[in-house]
């Protein structure tokens, strides 16, 4: 029974409230470890699905499952010393949250049926809320309050997408059971208008969760608020299941024969977050928003991949597991940071790599990879997604990928170098640990691991995530 | 049942005019109960008599007393809690908001009969009702300032989204499940919406979201 998979993590949840909090942490960690072994059982095929009706085991979510599972783990461990270091307020309410969020993301990944798919997504945002607000400072406040309202109004348009989904199975006169395997099998025969109008209220919708401009501007805010060990849970695994709600719609899209609209819908959203992005992110005085918006553009580069098809999806699978790894690293990084100097403001840190020397190396090294060198993954996603954008002939397209490309790499490395080498005044407020620098180098050397050898049953799902949206190697 | 069916639709549409023109919060959520109501009972009657079953008379009471009872009872709490009884300072006033009001019934009427769908009879009239619930409850997000009142603009939008649902859809696909899962997440939501703007009552002693606006680049 895979429904495990989420509702252990959200028994545990409501089970650490009733706990005292030092054996909270403990279940926390726990859950975490156990849900990583759930996963890989599902990933093994030893799991089936029970409500079939609803739950579905599929390529696209076993890949965003294992990932997600694998950076909470990390992260989990990251949140216990964090948590207990800064002497957390409502640590208990935190825990509670953080593992409710592991659970609602695990349904996001395995739901088969639009609406339950929906209610996870918008269950996603219910429980980070709290996560985001834990600091309880105005600015905090300020940023759960934007993110709670712009995320459910743009969810609740995405709901009715989903009407207009069902509506053109009406009138296609289709009577399948609604959900997307089952409309994968019959799309040919569903209302193109009407799919087409729902593909667009749910790219509106989802993308609000996404974080695909112009609706981000939740993002740069909650991001930047959140205790880090949150933020890096938000940008590394709620953003890849909101994308997981656009890519489904878009392989139904594909099936139905009206791929070339959707593709050119994502592609502009997509052009455009990285635009924004950029722009953005140049006089940007706040290091952990530089990296909410360096977010933006990453999910920006896998919506411009997964439209162009071909040769770039496999790109754009690739990219969303490496930012994932390299994001959550990054955001934990940027914790430590905080916690060091105790304030977001680049102006008044530097020297990092002499105050810190483990958080720079893994700071840096975080940085050179979102940016796209190699030997981290990000270099060979980028590279087979413009490669792909070529071979698809979107010559212009291309132009501004790269063009945005560069602006964000200048703008990000102008902080990170003022971060890491400016000569500074400023004391060391709280000195590294272990257990906070682990899981940033844990993640850093997977994602070169990742990028040297790939495994095979990793590889296969990759192929066969993206078959269905046209893509490929020889596509 | 039509004459049922329209009355329920009638006060639907009056109600999205009064808390269009109203400026005190209480009365704003009394209407909303009664909103929250008369959505539930849409459904009820469209299958009424039809094809004489009358399945899930039971979620439909849960859909009542959540949207109904619990939902307007939260709100209740957040203002009486709030020493604030009116919106002040609208960004667009009452009257302005009224005429928009009209004027946004008539363009769904009109969109309704632009988009050229076979519906069954007494359908495209809720579809028109549904489509202005759904434009009144942005409208009144984006131009109101207080929280609270921001809060029922999102209620407003869930339920024109719902109406648009039951117009469009079979009620065949229906799976109670799922309508109990929107629900469920739309209670929680409310939920979380109080528990923040009690919070910003505390922080700024005002609900007014003109605050909330030093996060910006």
């Amino acid at each position: 029974m895979i429904e495990y998979v989420f509702i252990l993590p959200m028994i545990c949840g409501l089970l650490t409230l009733l706990l005292p909090v030092a054996l909270g942490r403990g279940v926390l960690v726990l859950a975490a470890l156990v849900h990583l072994c759930l996963t890989i059982m599902g990933w093994m095929g030893k799991l089936a699905p029970v409500y079939v009706n609803f739950f579905r085991v599929t390529p696209e979510g076993m890949l965003v499952l294992l990932v997600t599972s694998f950076i909470f783990t990390l992260i989990s461990i990251y949140a216990v010393s964090y948590a207990y270091e800064t002497k957390l307020q409502k640590e208990r309410i935190f825990i509670c949250c953080m593992l409710l969020f592991l659970g609602t993301m695990s349904m996001v990944a395995l739901s088969d049926h639009p609406i339950m798919l929906w209610i996870a997504i918008e269950a996603t945002t219910l429980v980070s809320a709290p996560l985001i607000f834990i600091k309880r400072s105005k600015e905090a406040l300020e940023a759960t309050w934007k993110y709670v309202m712009i995320c459910s109004v743009g969810i609740a348009l995405a709901l009715l997408g989903c009407f207009f989904i069902t509506l053109s199975m009406d009138i296609g006169n289709v009577d399948v059971a609604l959900s997307f395997s089952s409309l994968n099998l019959v799309a040919k025969q569903l209302d193109p208008l009407w799919l087409k109008t729902g593909f667009v209220f749910v790219v509106i919708g989802f993308g609000t969760k996404m974080g695909l401009a112009p609706m981000h501007t939740w993002l740069p805010d909650a991001h930047s608020q959140a205790p880090s060990s949150a933020s890096a849970l938000l940008s590394g695994a709620l953003l890849n299941c909101a994308f997981l709600g656009i890519f489904k719609v878009h392989a139904l899209m594909n099936v139905a024969g009206l791929g070339a609209f959707s593709s050119n819908v994502l592609v502009a959203f997509g052009l455009l977050s990285v635009l924004v992005a950029g722009i953005f992110i140049l006089n940007q005085p706040d290091y952990k928003r530089m990296l909410a918006y360096s977010s933006i553009e990453n999910m920006g580069v896998i919506a411009f991949g997964i439209g162009v098809g071909g040769i770039a999806s496999f790109g754009a699978v690739l990219h969303l597991i490496h930012h994932s790894l390299l994001k959550s690293s990054l955001f934990l990084s940027s914790g430590n940071i905080l916690m060091g100097f105790g304030t977001k403001l680049v102006p008044k840190t530097g020297n990092l790599a002499k105050l810190f020397p483990m958080t720079f190396v893994s700071f840096f090294a975080g940085f050179a990879g979102i940016s796209g060198f190699p030997p981290f993954g990000i270099f060979i996603s980028e590279l087979l997604i413009i490669i792909g954008a070529f071979q698809a002939g979107r010559y212009k397209s291309v132009g501004i990928l790269i063009f945005g490309l560069i602006l964000v790499f200048a703008g990000a490395a102008r902080i990170v170098m003022d971060i890491s080498f400016r000569e500074t005044a400023q004391k060391v407020l709280v000195k590294e640990r272990f257990f906070r620098i682990m899981p940033s180098f844990v993640l850093l050397l997977t994602s070169i691991g990742f990028c040297v050898w790939i495994p095979n049953s990793v590889y296969q799902k990759i192929l066969h995530t993206i078959e269905i949206v046209g893509g490929g190697f020889h596509g | 049942m039509i004459h049922m069916m329209d009355t329920v639709l009638v006060i639907i549409l009056l109600s999205v005019l009064i808390s269009l023109g109203s400026n005190r919060l209480k009365a704003l959520v009394e209407t909303m109960a009664l909103q929250g109501i008369m959505v539930s009972l849409v459904p009820i009657l469209l299958d009424y008599g039809r094809d004489g079953h009358y399945g899930g008379i039971l979620f439909f009471q849960i859909m009542i007393v959540i949207k109904g009872v619990l939902i307007p009872g939260l709100l209740f709490t957040a203002v009486k809690r709030m020493a604030i009884k009116r919106e002040i300072e609208p960004i667009i006033g009452y009257h302005a908001s009224l005429l928009a009001g009209l004027i946004m019934i008539l363009i769904s009427t009109l969109v309704t009969h632009r988009m050229h769908l076979t519906l069954p009879a007494g359908r495209e009239i809720l579809l028109s009702t549904a489509i202005t619930t759904l434009a009144a409850g942005l409208f009144l997000m984006m131009s109101r300032r207080k929280a609270i009142t921001q809060v029922i603009g999102y209620l407003m939008l869930e339920n024109g989204i719902y109406l648009t649902g039951t117009a469009l859809t079979k009620q065949s696909h229906t799976l109670y499940v799922i309508e109990f899962g929107v629900l469920l997440d739309l209670l929680v939501g409310v939920m979380i919406m109080g528990i923040i703007l009690n919070n910003i009552k505390d922080a700024f002693d005002d609900v007014d979201t003109t605050y909330l606006g030093s996060l910006k680049d």
